[in-house]
């Protein structure tokens, strides 16, 4: 008779810290994204580096030029959002590629299964943050607008310009049919990617 | 052949972009020496090494059969698809490394090296490999230090000029943070100095607030993005000298205050903890006797109220022993009570007896006396100041007579049973009080004819004996005496005793009885008033 109390007694305290774990999760303080993507980013790097032993020199030959939309950085002043969103772009778009199961070659799976992970954790973190800026810009939104309107060029352009290099990057893998070499070339682009927005991180530190 | 090799060198400083935040932390370390690992599986290992913030391409061969006579080093980048270029300080060289500081400045890009060994013209070895500058944070070498403890503080003089040239551009300095390392009884602490801008001169940092007589130790060093490489100088340690007596005193005479303080604090509430609860300082609700605060009255207490007393002499009168009926009644008491005797005077006398007790217990005997013709009662003069003392008994006093209106001079005796002024008796158990109002008795000394058995009283002096007898009585009686040097208690032995006075209704008259003097021992009223009152 007094088993199902008990039980719930000795259920209640771990369901409460458990309750209030996932809500400590799930409450991401936004004001430390840049400390989490710089984190996420650098691993990210690391796993690429670890994912292959060494470049094929052979595939060296069927190197391309995705031509990485460096102009991002180009922006005097970008805003926090402009780079969040940019990040979120290239999150989406890496992890996009990453969940393809079409790999032909001897990465280590767990590393690449690390990557897809880590991606997934900083989209989710992105969108989160983003949506509380939505909320609380309706202001910035007006700024925007005059800004556009002074000339200053529309922050969406980097978020169009990554899914223009992303696509080149999916059309390769696609037009080499996935081969080893591809995949080769892709991550070693992607590492140079990831490190391009680990500098991004630095700008979102200093405002 | 080809050597396909992958290896990420870390290229010099002058490579980095902005972008770049190696921490430079002054346990200041400049040029940890970087081997990257050989991902080679080819002729030659190509290993990138950062030395002095420079970067350095080396190789070894594996097969150390072959020796070429001279290298050429040439390059590309993944991200476009250029030619292999030929690096120029680096072709026909006999060394097996390359100087790379200035030619590999893209943080972002992954270089492809390739390194041919040639003896003539003829092409022995060529390695390749890959290098991606950016994962490979750029351990710096420290630059060199000084510490100088001074009084209040140490200075730590960092001398940039060493690495300075090392550091390719002021974007590249920019990232750099200057952190102090302190380690005072194993306690690490980093400091992270601001550097902005060129560094080329000595850059002095000074570190306050520290312990003294403790030894503390400086290490500098550049630290990079990877944690984990980082390389540090050696240590500087100085013993940091009181001079800082000032304020280790303040330090000390505060600590002392705030000790004492905390003490006094905690004696004062236990202290009232232990009142409160009653352990201590109890409170003493004494009764007001007890009160001896009044020290006056402690030293001087107050005297009762003096009494007014007479001097008492007791005579012994062995008298039968007779029954206290306790009735009465005059029909009652008739078999008792002993008849009223006549006197000579006429007086008829009641007397009251009581027993006598080794106690000194003194009873009064009372007569009625009812003796018209008593006037030769020899009683003894009245002590001036004497009253009648009536001491209860512990037995029960006997009645014999009961005085009668009394006539004739100075009718002082009465009825103590019927006299207003007396009190009612009080009989307990074993006594009877009587209260008897010696102002409207007449008291006289019983004559030795009248009571033979009556031993003659002792008076002394101006005394006035007063004799309450029965000589039906064989009891001894005590007589009482009054005396006016205050109350006595005579001896047991012969008394004298005194008739009442007679009652005379015209020999004497009432005017006179305040101060006459009948001669024969009768005390008038007045003297007995002085007696008794």
């Amino acid at each position: 008779m007094s088993a199902e109390p008990d039980v719930i007694r000795k259920c209640m305290w771990p369901v409460c810290l458990m309750g209030l774990f996932v809500t400590g999760i799930l409450s991401l303080d936004c004001n430390l994204l840049n400390v989490h993507l710089r984190r996420v980013t650098w691993q990210n790097l690391s796993l690429l580096r670890r994912m292959s032993k060494s470049f094929p020199i052979e595939c060296l030959k069927e190197s391309k030029a995705f031509e990485l939309p460096q102009e991002i950085l180009s922006h005097t002043q970008p805003l926090t959002r402009d780079i969040k969103e940019a990040f979120y772009e290239m999150s989406r778009q890496a992890f996009h590629i990453f969940i393809q199961d079409t790999f032909k070659s001897n990465w280590e799976e767990k590393h690449l299964r690390q990557v897809q992970i880590g991606l997934d954790q900083q989209l989710q973190y992105l969108e989160q943050c983003l949506e509380e800026e939505e909320e609380n810009e309706d202001m910035r939104e007006v700024a925007e607008d005059e800004r556009t309107q002074s000339g200053t060029p529309v922050p969406q352009l980097s978020n169009l310009e990554l899914r223009r290099y992303f696509n080149r990057i999916d059309r390769f893998l696609k037009d080499k049919k996935y081969s080893h070499c591809a995949w080769e070339i892709v991550r070693v682009e992607i590492r140079r990617c990831f490190y391009f927005f680990h500098k991004f991180t630095a700008l979102l530190r200093r405002k | 052949m080809v050597l396909s090799q992958n290896v990420s060198a870390v290229g010099p400083l002058n490579l980095y972009p902005m972008g770049m935040y190696p921490m430079v932390h002054i346990s200041l370390m400049f040029g940890i020496s970087y081997v990257l690992p050989d991902f080679s599986n080819e002729s030659c290992t190509l290993k990138m090494t950062l030395r002095n913030l420079q970067s350095i391409l080396s190789w070894e061969l594996k097969n150390h059969s072959i020796v070429p006579t001279h290298y050429t080093l040439w390059y590309t980048i993944m991200s476009k698809q250029e030619d292999m270029k030929i690096v120029g300080d680096c072709t026909n060289i006999t060394r097996s490394f390359c100087d790379l500081t200035d030619v590999w400045v893209n943080m972002t890009e992954t270089y492809i090296p390739k390194v041919v060994g040639f003896r003539g013209n003829a092409a022995l070895v060529s390695c390749m490999g890959s290098f991606f500058l950016t994962m490979d944070t750029l351990p710096l070498d420290p630059p060199e230090f000084e510490i100088v403890g001074f009084t209040d503080h140490i200075s730590v003089n960092v001398n940039f000029q060493s690495v300075a040239s090392k550091i390719p551009n002021e974007e590249g300095l920019q990232f750099y943070l200057a952190l102090i390392e302190e380690q005072s009884g194993g306690t690490v602490k980093k400091h992270k100095p601001q550097i902005n801008g060129n560094v080329t001169e000595n850059f002095i940092y000074v570190i306050d607030k520290l312990i003294p007589k403790t030894n503390y130790c400086v290490s500098v060093y550049f630290e990079p993005k990877h944690p984990r490489k980082i390389k540090r100088s050696p240590l500087k340690c100085t013993l940091f000298q009181p001079g800082w007596k000032s304020e280790s005193s303040e330090s000390a005479t505060i600590g002392g205050i705030i000790t004492l303080f905390l003490v006094a604090a905690v004696v004062i509430s236990t202290v009232a903890m232990l009142k409160r609860i009653g352990y201590i300082c109890l409170r003493n609700n004494f009764p007001k006797v007890l009160n001896f605060y009044k020290l006056s009255v402690w030293v001087f207490p107050e005297l009762p109220p003096l009494e007014k007393v007479a001097t008492v002499e007791v005579i012994h009168i062995n008298r039968k022993k007779k029954v206290w009926n306790y009735n009465y009644d005059d029909e009652s008491d008739s078999d008792n009570e002993a008849a009223p005797r006549k006197s000579a005077g006429g007086y008829t006398t009641h007397g009251l007896t009581g027993r006598l007790w080794p106690a000194s217990v003194s009873s009064v005997t009372l007569e009625d006396c009812s003796d018209p013709a008593a006037e030769e009662r020899d009683l003894p003069e009245p002590e001036a100041d004497a009253e009648a003392l009536m001491a209860p008994g512990p037995s029960p006093w006997q009645s014999e007579c009961t005085s009668r209106g009394y006539q004739g001079r100075g009718n002082l005796l009465q009825d103590p049973f019927s006299e207003e002024d007396s009190s009612p008796t009080e009989g307990s158990g074993d006594r009877i009080v009587f209260n008897v109002d010696l102002n409207s008795v007449c008291v006289r000394a019983l004559e030795d004819n009248d009571d033979s058995e009556v031993t003659p009283m002792l008076p002394s002096g101006p005394e006035e004996t007063v004799v309450l007898e029965d000589p039906d009585e064989t009891e001894s009686n005590l007589l009482l005496v009054a005396s006016g040097g205050g109350a006595q208690l005579p001896s047991p032995g012969p008394s004298a005793e005194y008739p009442w006075p007679e009652d005379s209704p015209s020999d004497k008259s009432d005017t006179s009885e305040s101060d006459v003097d009948m001669g024969d021992g009768y005390v008038m009223r007045l003297m007995n008033r002085e007696i008794f009152n």
